[in-house]
């Protein structure tokens, strides 16, 4: 490179060292530990606040049945499968009565001979009470044949104590009649018991449902209490809720709530907080609620995921700020403000959230304060700092 | 006086440019190093800050969550909290996994943290916090996630409310946080092929499928899936606590490992990185060796070129120390260039890379004054041979 | 300046020691006065590069006496203790190639010597204009040597040697690149030079063109000089 122009040499020069240190003064000035801070800075304001909640849960059946024998026993028949619907009544299994038909029978012929006994001693009693009759009218005639002293006095009291023994035959008979009543009772009621057994036997639907699990097969013995069937109530389908503790001020039944499904994210479902339970998870330090649907869409599944988002207070209007400018520190929770220019370290008290990132400040600060957002990176009271739209990366 | 070197310089400006700019680009690659050693020592030291605790309680005998696997019950929280100068605790996990963008596979360290709680980021360069108990994410810019992505750990979908700078694993993966609850059943959640095969073999388990025993089979596998274990409880002093009574206080009584924030930083410092800084500087050594050959060869060769100037310099009467101060300040000029070159080089590609690379102005200084003493020395070569130059040379050819 | 512009007597120079001594010089006698230009011919190796050495102070003499104007400046031995200064100072030097400084302009390169010498940066430029001037060649003050014609650098070289107005220049084949018009030209000037700053100048050459023009001659043989009258009779026009 020959340069032939004194003026054009020292020109190219001077331009190339301006270059080299315009880009050097440049670089060094905006980026590294000597360049500011860049900062994002956002006014306190008033803002419509929506304070929600948002939990996640599983849709579960607010009424499910677990059916099976009162008695240990092995099962005959299951007439329903997963997923049949059933009506109240309807026979859904049958345990194998084993002898107990048998026993009915044997307790049935019993009983009609107890009838028989009852109807024999009734007759008894009936001829007993012809006889007492007739030995009392023989008794008063020879009474009165006695006091006109036809008969002697002895055989008066001969008749008198036929007339004594009559009635005792009677009074034996009905004590007979009531004791075979009592059998004939007694083999009604074992009966009736033996009988209830059997039906018992023959599981039967509670309610109109839908199977949701059939968890035993015929021939296999299944103990008291063992379910054989389950069903729920499709009806009754709500979302148990998880919230976090933390978060989980102002819950109240019959908030409105948006739920959704798993299967389906694109459209939330309405809904209302149906019941709040009393008692919290404290292991995993979580309130539960129950959440029903304003309508059950259909095809819902037991055990599906289920995001509920309730609405915990409507809109009010609150001094609000990001929650990205609030800080958690051993000084406590506080937001860095603009002072003169600088940062400066704020504690602040806060009230409701909301869950499009905005936080209601109680105390602190005042409207129209500014407030830093987003850093680059960590803020030190004075520090240098300089203001942008937005810092990098964000939205599309 | 007008300056000999200076007008060298000026005369012969494109080679001394050209060179400068040559010897700029080694500089700016050596700045580099040394800014890449930087980075990684402020990387772990952006990690402990953020993390904002004071101590670090995690597994007994381990070497905490970053430098060492480490695995305690999450509600030891509970019971830190109790012990005097604790002001907060909270649980944290640290899991490097791949996090999905639709077929874009990144690998991050998601960070399960409790919002409003030690371990949450400490600033945003956009979006929000967390507002959700469940399936939000804040993540790092290095992981090229942006507000409003929708990404995938293990089996749920998160979506990206917020962004952090600077927030990378001592490894260098980029932090993706979400929320403690998420972040362990992320951690211990198997795929949906483990979790069939494990019910199927505790089901096939005579011991724990009873037929007279209704229900104990669900019992299992639910406590199976469930799990309460975390890396770390981050510690919140309260003012005026002393981080090693506290510390002390953990170890002697909950039988848990404690560290403070300097011992913290020793292990990330002095373990994990030790070996990729000994590298490092090894590279800064051979960098500083060829540069410094590059000068002192350049500026050799350039004296050369004027041997003839040099001896009618001496005969016309110019002192030794004139002649040597020429060379020297040429050697100088040609440093200071090549710094300019190097120090803007450095700072404009420094964004470029893959890891953080923190260019400290007193690294700036410190290699600037190491330009000039290479630079000094090299030239001391072309100053001898410009001193051995016989006046008499220019007299009789 | 009066007395000598350079005297030599009895100059000898041996390079080494012992056996393979070689005498360049052994006995040199010239005497050179202020405004004179005189020739020093001889063949190679006659010892005329050593001579000019030894005159310029860059190799020292053997033996002999060397008087610079009034001063013995060389007396079996240095008589100053700064040969820089001196050269410097007191000598200028026109060499066989201008040999101007590539980096510094024409006025930079005549004013480096009074620089050197201790001269604020403006009188030295100062004088070099004035010298530029009387040379012919002031209208290329700015240029740089590397854009001059071959005749316009052996004058700002001449330029060069009187900066310091030395009483005494050494011309070490100033011509020998120029074709003969050019060189006598510059013999003409180097005439008009020692004339106007009274400066006594040594020619050494062997160029057949210029020869004639000198008044007065010293031939140099196997070490010894032989002075002879030139063949101009008037100062060449």
């Amino acid at each position: 490179m020959k340069i032939t122009q004194p003026s054009g040499s020292s020109l190219g020069l001077g331009l190339l060292a301006a270059v080299l240190l315009g880009g050097f003064g440049l670089v060094v000035a905006r980026s590294g530990p000597l360049a500011p801070t860049q900062v994002t800075v956002a006014h306190a304001e008033e803002r419509a606040l929506r304070a929600e909640l948002f939990g996640i849960g599983t849709v579960e059946a607010r009424r499910s049945y677990f059916i099976g024998p009162t008695a240990a026993g092995r099962l005959k028949a299951v007439h329903v499968d997963v997923g049949d619907r059933v009506k109240a009544g309807q026979l859904l299994a049958e345990i194998d009565p084993v002898d107990l038909d048998e026993r009915l029978r044997s307790l049935e012929a019993a009983y009609a001979r107890a009838q028989s006994a009852v109807s024999a001693t009734e007759a008894q009693r009936k001829d007993m009470l012809a006889r007492r009759e007739i030995a009392g009218l023989n008794a008063r005639r020879y009474r009165d044949l006695g006091d006109q002293h036809f008969v002697s006095a002895s055989a008066v009291e001969s008749r008198q104590q036929e007339l004594t023994s009559a009635q005792a035959a009677v009074d034996a008979t009905e004590a007979n009649l009531q004791s075979a009543r009592q059998e004939l009772t007694r083999l009604k009621a074992d009966q009736d018991a033996l009988r209830e057994q059997r039906q018992n036997l023959r599981l039967l639907a509670p309610r109109d449902g839908i199977v949701t699990s059939r968890d035993a097969e015929p021939g296999s013995t299944v103990i008291a209490g063992q379910a054989v069937i389950r069903l729920i109530e499709p009806d009754s389908l709500w979302v148990k809720v998880r919230f976090d503790q933390g978060r989980s001020r102002g819950l109240a039944v019959g908030q409105a709530t948006r739920i959704t499904l798993r299967s389906n994210p694109g459209q939330p479902l309405a809904g209302q907080v149906a019941r709040i339970e009393p008692l919290s998870d404290s292991v995993t330090e979580e309130r539960i609620a129950q959440v029903g649907f304003d309508q059950i869409p259909p095809g819902l599944s037991v055990g599906e995921m289920a995001e509920v988002t309730v609405e915990t207070t409507v809109a009010l209007a609150a001094l609000a700020l990001p929650n990205a400018a609030v800080k958690h520190t051993a000084r406590g929770t506080g937001v860095w403000t603009l002072q003169d220019g600088k940062p400066a370290f704020t504690v602040v008290r806060l009230g409701q959230a909301s869950l499009d990132g905005l936080v209601e400040v109680i105390d602190g600060i005042r409207r129209e304060d500014a407030v830093i957002v987003h850093s680059e990176r960590d803020l030190a009271p004075g520090k240098r700092i300089k203001v942008v739209e937005q810092l990098a990366g964000s939205l599309k | 006086m007008i300056s000999l070197a200076g007008r060298d310089i000026l005369h012969s400006w494109s080679k001394f440019v050209f060179t400068g700019i040559g010897l700029g680009l080694l500089i700016g690659a050596t700045l580099t190093m040394a800014g890449v050693y930087r980075g990684m020592v402020d990387d772990a030291k952006v990690l402990l800050n953020n993390s904002g605790a004071d101590l670090w309680v995690v597994q007994q005998d381990t070497l905490g969550p970053y430098a060492e696997s480490s695995s305690i019950h999450d509600d030891v929280y509970r019971s830190l909290l109790t012990l005097p100068g604790v002001a907060r605790a909270a649980n944290v996990t640290y899991l490097t996994m791949q996090v999905r963008r639709g077929q874009q596979d990144v690998r991050a360290m998601v960070v399960g943290f409790e919002a409003g709680q030690p371990g949450e980021p400490e600033y945003l360069v956009a979006g929000r916090q967390l507002t959700r108990s469940h399936y939000e994410a804040v993540a790092d810019v290095k992981t090229g996630f942006r507000l409003g992505d929708r990404i995938r750990i293990r089996r749920h979908d998160y979506t990206v409310v917020g962004l952090t700078r600077r927030m990378v694993s001592s490894g260098g993966d980029p932090m993706v946080f979400i929320p403690l609850k998420d972040a362990q059943e992320a951690q211990f959640l198997k795929d949906n092929d483990a979790i069939l095969n494990e019910r199927a073999r505790t089901a096939a388990n005579p011991t724990l499928n009873r037929p007279g025993v209704p229900g104990l089979l669900d019992a299992i596998q639910a406590s199976q899936t469930a799990n309460r274990n975390v890396n770390a409880v981050l510690v919140q002093l309260a003012p005026g606590a002393a981080a090693e009574q506290v510390a002390s206080a953990v170890k002697r009584w909950k039988h848990l490992q404690a560290y403070s924030r300097s011992e913290m930083e020793e292990i990330l410092v002095a373990k994990l990185i030790a070996t990729s800084a000994r590298q490092i500087g090894m590279f800064l050594v051979i960098l500083a060796v060829v540069s410094a050959a590059i000068v002192a060869f350049i500026i050799y060769t350039m004296t050369l070129g004027k041997i003839r100037e040099i001896a009618v310099l001496k005969l016309i009467g110019t002192r030794n120390r004139t002649i040597a101060g020429m060379i020297l300040q040429q050697a100088m000029g040609l440093g200071v260039i090549g710094f300019i070159v190097g120090k803007t080089v450095a700072t404009l590609w420094a964004p470029y890379f893959p890891k953080y690379v923190l260019l400290e102005p007193g690294d700036a200084l410190r290699g600037f004054l190491a330009v000039m003493l290479i630079c000094t020395l090299a030239s001391t070569l072309a100053i001898r041979a410009a001193l051995r130059v016989d006046p008499a040379t220019a007299i009789g050819g | 300046m009066d007395g000598f512009g350079i005297r030599i007597e009895g100059l000898r120079k041996r390079y080494g020691e012992g056996d393979t001594a070689i005498t360049a010089l052994k006995d040199v006698n010239m005497t050179v006065a202020p405004g004179e230009v005189v020739g020093l011919i001889g063949p190679s190796g006659s010892g005329k590069s050593t001579l000019l050495k030894c005159l310029g102070a860059v190799i020292e003499p053997t033996a002999g006496r060397m008087t610079l104007g009034q001063e013995i400046i060389y007396d079996n031995g240095w008589r100053l203790p700064d040969l820089r200064a001196l050269r410097r100072d007191r000598i200028g030097f026109v060499f066989q190639a201008p040999y101007l400084i590539p980096f510094l302009d024409v006025t930079d390169n005549v004013a480096l010597l009074p620089m050197l010498a201790g001269r604020p940066n403006g009188e030295a430029r100062k004088r070099a204009g004035e010298l530029l001037e009387a040379l012919d060649v002031g209208h290329r003050a700015k240029a740089q040597p590397s854009q001059l014609s071959g005749g316009e650098q052996q004058r700002v070289a001449i330029a060069r040697a009187l900066a310091n107005q030395p009483p005494v220049i050494l011309a070490d084949e100033p011509t020998a690149p120029l074709d003969s018009e050019r060189a006598l030209g510059v013999v003409r000037i180097l005439n008009d030079m020692a004339r106007q700053f009274r400066t006594a100048i040594i020619v050494v050459t062997h160029d057949e063109k210029i020869i004639p023009t000198f008044k007065r001659i010293y031939h140099i043989r196997d070490g010894q000089t032989f002075e002879e009258p030139g063949k101009a009779r008037e100062a060449p026009i």
